[in-house]
């Protein structure tokens, strides 16, 4: 039963993460006024990713991000997908709060091993952005925590079918949870890590063929992770995968406009607007929630 | 009205050079190769303290390069320069044996222009920190620029000397 | 474009995969670079046919080789060339890749491209339009699809004569062989 619903569990989050990479670069070439790319363009990628010869720099450049892939999967195991949950009984937010930053972890390996300085650069503001976002996401954990007084994802769910919805129970939570989706996710205005024009792609610069494949299919995982997590706490995660899938489409939205307008942050800007605002909602969200 | 004093103050400083004005307007100075130096420096100290461009030119049928000094000003309050303009000053040398003072004691910014004409003439610049090639990855017998260096011959020779690549056999 | 057509694709896979995501490389070699952005943004885009300009040679697998190549800029070029993961396509853009085109008596620019780097094709003009670009690349879907782009392979059987042509040109080589010469 586990693995049918591991299984089934990967498939989806794969499938959905790929139309909704792909409707990201749709509506960012009908922004810009062009016709872009069709929906299934990042399925091509990754083909033809797999047919291409890879380069390698060593065993712990193969093990890291091999690691990382591995870290988004078992991530993906403990959220729920309207009822598919893999793991329905261990850990729940804890255990997802501490395996989100196993991904990071193992590609900051693999760029050790690549010694090119723009990796170096990238990871290094990766962990600064994470470092960033971290604070107010702990606290965001913890007003949920505290208002449901339960850790499992299921009964979090549960809850919310039988009175409201988390964002009109805990709105000023939301909000805070809104602002640092984009940070979570790497699309811009926090996008430094990975950008091409400023330090050629960050850890990606010396990734080539089947590398390539797996940072990319981890960063799909990432994306659905982080908007599954937002629909699942806040927007109460509905019975089946279809509902789910149509919650996630308006956050998808708002997160793709806001990433489609701006331009990118500097570094300390990005990791000082994490700490200012998000931070100071988060807290006011924990303190109504103790008040209560 | 400036412009007359300073053509007069170069008359009256400098012997033996010559000081004329074409169709523009443009003051050129001409020059001995020993009087380069004091020439820039008392033009330096007038106000005009931008060393723009150091040329070259190949007269072959006079046997002789000359090389071009073009000096701007980048003060906004310089009423002579808003008169003169760019001032050119000219000096020419041999073309056998090539051999100049470096201007780098009065203009720093002279380093990579004096570099690119020795690469590209042959003239050597007495001084100079770094005579080493800043363009040009070969060696050649006469320098490029040269007026006797004959390019076409130069492709056949080398560039067209090298093989195309064999098709494979099936 | 067969890009929809869904048995094709799952029958060859690694053709399909090749032929609609070709990455090139954003190395700006000689003067023609000025036309490439055009075409990646809005008027032309290049992005509908799956051509999106990376920034490092590992990820890509087109080089388009834009304008002059003077002898400094062969050394990079064989370099990124040398870098990209097979298989890779070059495209030669401009006249002066092709006979030295304007450039054709220099003393300091490579007159045939085609002795040091194998090319798959060239388009004439100086410089091409942006739609010559999507000539380029609709061209080369179809010599993809029957096989016939196999400027990669011709590299590494006959690398013996390239390195040889390199050594001629360029001086002594920073780099070892790529492949072992017998």
């Amino acid at each position: 039963m586990v693995v049918l619903y591991g299984l089934g569990s990967i498939l989806i989050a794969f499938m959905i993460g790929i139309l909704f990479v792909g409707i990201a670069r749709k509506v960012r070439a009908r922004v810009h006024w062009r016709y872009g790319p069709p929906l299934y363009q990042p399925l091509i990628d990754i083909v033809k990713l797999f047919h291409q010869q890879s380069v390698s720099h060593g065993f712990v450049f193969d093990f890291g991000i091999f690691f990382s892939l591995t870290g988004a999967i078992v991530t993906l195991f403990f959220i729920p997908i309207g009822n598919i949950v893999p793991l329905r009984e261990s850990g729940g937010l804890l255990v997802v709060l501490y395996l989100m930053l196993i991904a990071p972890f193992g590609i900051a390996l693999s760029s050790v091993e690549a010694a090119n300085p723009n990796a170096s650069i990238g990871i290094s503001r990766k962990f600064i952005l994470a470092l960033g976002y971290e604070i107010p996401f702990l606290l965001i954990i913890l007003s949920v925590m505290t208002y449901y007084g339960t850790i499992s994802f299921a009964e979090i769910v549960e809850m919310q079918r039988e009175s409201t919805w988390g964002i009109i129970s805990m709105p000023i939570t939301g909000i805070a949870f809104l602002l640092i989706l984009p940070a979570m996710m790497g699309l811009k205005p926090f996008d430094q890590i990975g950008a091409p024009q400023e330090i050629s792609s960050g850890p990606e610069v010396e990734y080539g063929g089947i590398y390539l494949a797996m940072s990319r299919i981890q960063h799909i995982f990432l994306v659905f992770i982080n908007i599954a997590l937002f629909v699942s706490l806040f927007l109460g995660g509905g019975p089946e995968p279809l509902t789910f899938f149509l919650k996630m489409l308006p956050v998808f939205f708002i997160v793709l406009i806001v990433s489609t307008v701006y331009p990118r942050f500097r570094i300390e800007q990005a990791f000082r607007f994490c700490v200012r605002w998000p931070t100071i909602l988060a807290f006011l969200g924990l303190l109504f929630v103790v008040w209560r | 009205m400036n412009k007359k004093n300073l053509i007069e103050e170069l008359k009256l400083t400098f012997a033996d050079i010559r000081v004329n004005e074409d169709k523009n307007d443009t003051i050129k100075i001409h020059a001995k190769k020993e009087q380069v130096k004091t020439i820039l420096l008392y033009l330096k100290n007038y106000g005009y303290d931008h060393l723009a461009l150091v040329s070259c030119v190949d007269w072959i049928n006079k046997k002789e390069f000359e090389l071009i000094y073009i000096l701007t000003s980048y003060n906004d309050n310089n009423e002579t320069y808003k008169e003169t303009g760019d001032i050119y000053l000219k000096t020419k040398i041999s073309r056998d044996k090539s051999e100049v003072e470096t201007v780098i004691g009065v203009f720093e910014n002279a380093e990579p222009y004096e570099r690119e004409i020795h690469e590209l003439f042959g003239i050597n610049f007495r001084g100079h920190p770094r005579l080493i090639p800043l363009f040009l990855e070969r060696e050649y017998d006469v320098p490029p620029f040269r007026k006797d260096f004959d390019t076409r011959k130069y492709v056949e020779d080398f560039f067209n000397s090298i093989p195309v690549i064999p098709e494979e056999k099936a | 474009m067969d890009r929809e057509q869904v048995v094709k694709a799952l029958k060859d896979s690694g053709k399909w995969g090749h032929k609609y995501s070709l990455w090139a490389v954003y190395f700006c070699t000689g003067c023609g670079i000025i036309e490439i952005p055009p075409s990646i943004t809005s008027r032309w885009d290049a992005e509908r046919f799956g051509v999106i300009p990376v920034a490092t040679p590992r990820q890509a697998n087109l080089f388009l080789i834009t304008g002059y190549v003077s002898v400094k800029t062969l050394r990079a070029i064989i370099r990124t060339y040398e870098q990209m993961g097979e298989p890779k396509y070059t495209v030669g853009f401009g006249s002066c890749p092709i006979n030295g085109g304007m450039y054709w008596d220099s003393y300091n620019t490579i007159k045939k491209l085609d002795k040091y780097i194998p090319i798959d094709g060239w388009i004439a003009g100086c410089m091409p339009r942006p739609e010559a670009v999507f000539v380029a690349v609709t061209h080369l879907w179809t010599l993809i699809d029957k096989g016939m782009a196999n400027a990669y392979k011709k590299y590494r059987k006959q690398y013996k004569y390239y390195r040889k042509n390199q050594e001629m040109a360029l001086g002594k080589l920073e780099w070892p062989p790529l492949y072992p010469i017998k």
